[in-house]
């Protein structure tokens, strides 16, 4: 829970709720890093990122009298982006697929040295098995990886029992691995 | 696949993200230490996990947050304005319900002198009666005096009651009737006046008219009921009239009062 500057962002976003609109700026400050975050590694290219982002937030400004008062600000603002992300997936379900021409693998600002190289292949192999990967299994190494969220915050944007939460993700990590794997011996043939 | 593999696989998820307990732990590494599958897919998966972190992610460039203010702006722009007290209205439950409390204890602080006051005026009410019952005890009361004076006071005391009573107009009529006195009479017949629109006080003083000897108070009677344009009367002047008894002022004006309400 966000409690910078006093309000919480459940109490921001009730505030929105009510009227409060300029509250708004506030909360984007917060979380558009963190949505960014979610959709580059869900769509895997910065341009579409953005826009789910700002889809995001527009989403939270158009429905906001929906937000009700018992709400867990994060649970609903995850349940959005997985909507919009649906609804991108829907639009765009042919450029979807790991096309390895329309991935970004973000240049490491790491210092490289030569002996790294090979480590430096394996991620971007990596990156690629992620991508590869369903988009109910990726999304759920996304939230649990990169999101900062537990399996019990998780469950709540999913809709199942943490404990389920964790089967899924072990499942998702193996069937990545697998493809992990696949990629590095298509690489060394 | 050994029985336990399905736990061990949340557990090893739990333990990715250091989400286990003291128990969970060593019931993994238990497992662990038997089955060589689970063991190997816990070091090859739990490295990869660790890997995953090494993935960059970029900063999302600054047009990003331009296209949210622009968007924002125009929400702000389009949003109806709201009326004054919904701008002072606090978006917290909380806050709503203190200020929901706060009027329900001046609404009951209002209300219950509102009621205090009520109760007074109804005292103030109860009082007005009292007092207008005991003038009326003391008009009566004075109207039975055997002093002319008082009973001149009594008759005063009457004519000026905002409403006169029942009790008080019969004892007004009793005066101009039988009240031995000149001056209650008349006093009496003036204070009637206030009621002349009752016909059963206007039948009276046409009676009373028939049945007195002074001039003077015949004459009040008739400028009476002249006044209280009573045309029932009209008879009972004529009568008058052609009596020769009757004092020839008193004659002289009933003919007069014959002809106003015979008009």
């Amino acid at each position: 829970m966000n409690t910078v500057n006093g309000n919480t962002d459940h109490e921001l976003m009730v505030a929105v709720a009510g009227g409060d609109l300029a509250a708004m700026s506030e909360i984007y400050a917060r979380r558009n890093r963190q949505l960014f975050r979610f959709f580059f590694r869900m769509v895997g290219r910065q341009a579409p990122a953005e826009d789910l982002t700002h889809e995001v937030f527009l989403r939270m400004m158009r429905y906001r009298q929906t937000y009700r008062a018992g709400e867990l600000f994060e649970a609903w603002m995850y349940r959005i982006a997985r909507n919009v992300f649906t609804d991108h997936t829907k639009r765009h379900r042919l450029e979807i697929p790991a096309v390895e021409g329309q991935m970004e693998l973000v240049e490491s600002t790491r210092p490289t040295p030569l002996d790294s190289v090979v480590k430096q292949q394996d991620l971007a192999l990596l990156h690629k098995a992620l991508r590869g990967l369903p988009d109910e299994k990726r999304e759920l190494i996304v939230l649990s990886r990169f999101q900062g969220l537990t399996y019990e915050e998780i469950g709540r944007i999913v809709g199942c029992e943490p404990g389920t939460v964790k089967v899924r993700v072990f499942r998702a990590m193996k069937e990545m691995g697998q493809v992990f794997h696949e990629l590095r011996k298509e690489k060394a043939s | 696949m050994e029985p336990g593999c399905e736990r061990a696989r949340e557990l090893m998820a739990g333990a990715w993200m250091a989400e286990q307990d003291e128990a969970s732990a060593l019931a993994l590494q238990m497992h662990l230490e038997g089955c060589a599958e689970c063991a190997a897919e816990m070091a090859a998966l739990g490295t990869m996990w660790g890997r995953l972190g090494d993935l960059p992610v970029p900063e999302p460039s600054p047009m990003m947050r331009m296209r949210f203010e622009r968007t924002l702006d125009t929400f702000l722009a389009a949003r109806p304005q709201l009326p004054w007290w919904k701008k002072i209205w606090p978006s917290q439950p909380a806050w709503q319900m203190a200020i929901a409390g706060l009027c329900l204890a001046v609404g009951l602080g209002a209300g219950s002198l509102l009621e205090r006051g009520r109760v007074e005026r109804d005292e103030v009410s109860r009082l007005r009666d009292e007092v207008a019952s005991t003038k009326e005890m003391v008009a009566l009361s004075l109207l039975q005096q055997q002093s002319a004076t008082e009973r001149l006071r009594g008759v005063d005391y009457s004519a000026r009651m905002p409403q006169m009573e029942t009790q008080v107009v019969d004892a007004l009529v009793q005066a101009v009737n039988r009240d031995s006195n000149v001056n209650v009479r008349l006093a009496a017949v003036d204070a009637l006046s206030k009621v002349a629109g009752d016909m059963r006080v206007r039948n009276s003083m046409q009676q009373a008219l028939v049945q007195q000897d002074s001039p003077m108070v015949q004459a009040a009677l008739i400028d009476y009921l002249v006044d209280a344009r009573d045309k029932n009367a009209v008879g009972v002047m004529r009568d008058l009239v052609a009596r020769p008894d009757v004092n020839p002022t008193v004659r002289e004006r009933a003919g007069y009062a014959v002809r106003q309400l015979g008009q």
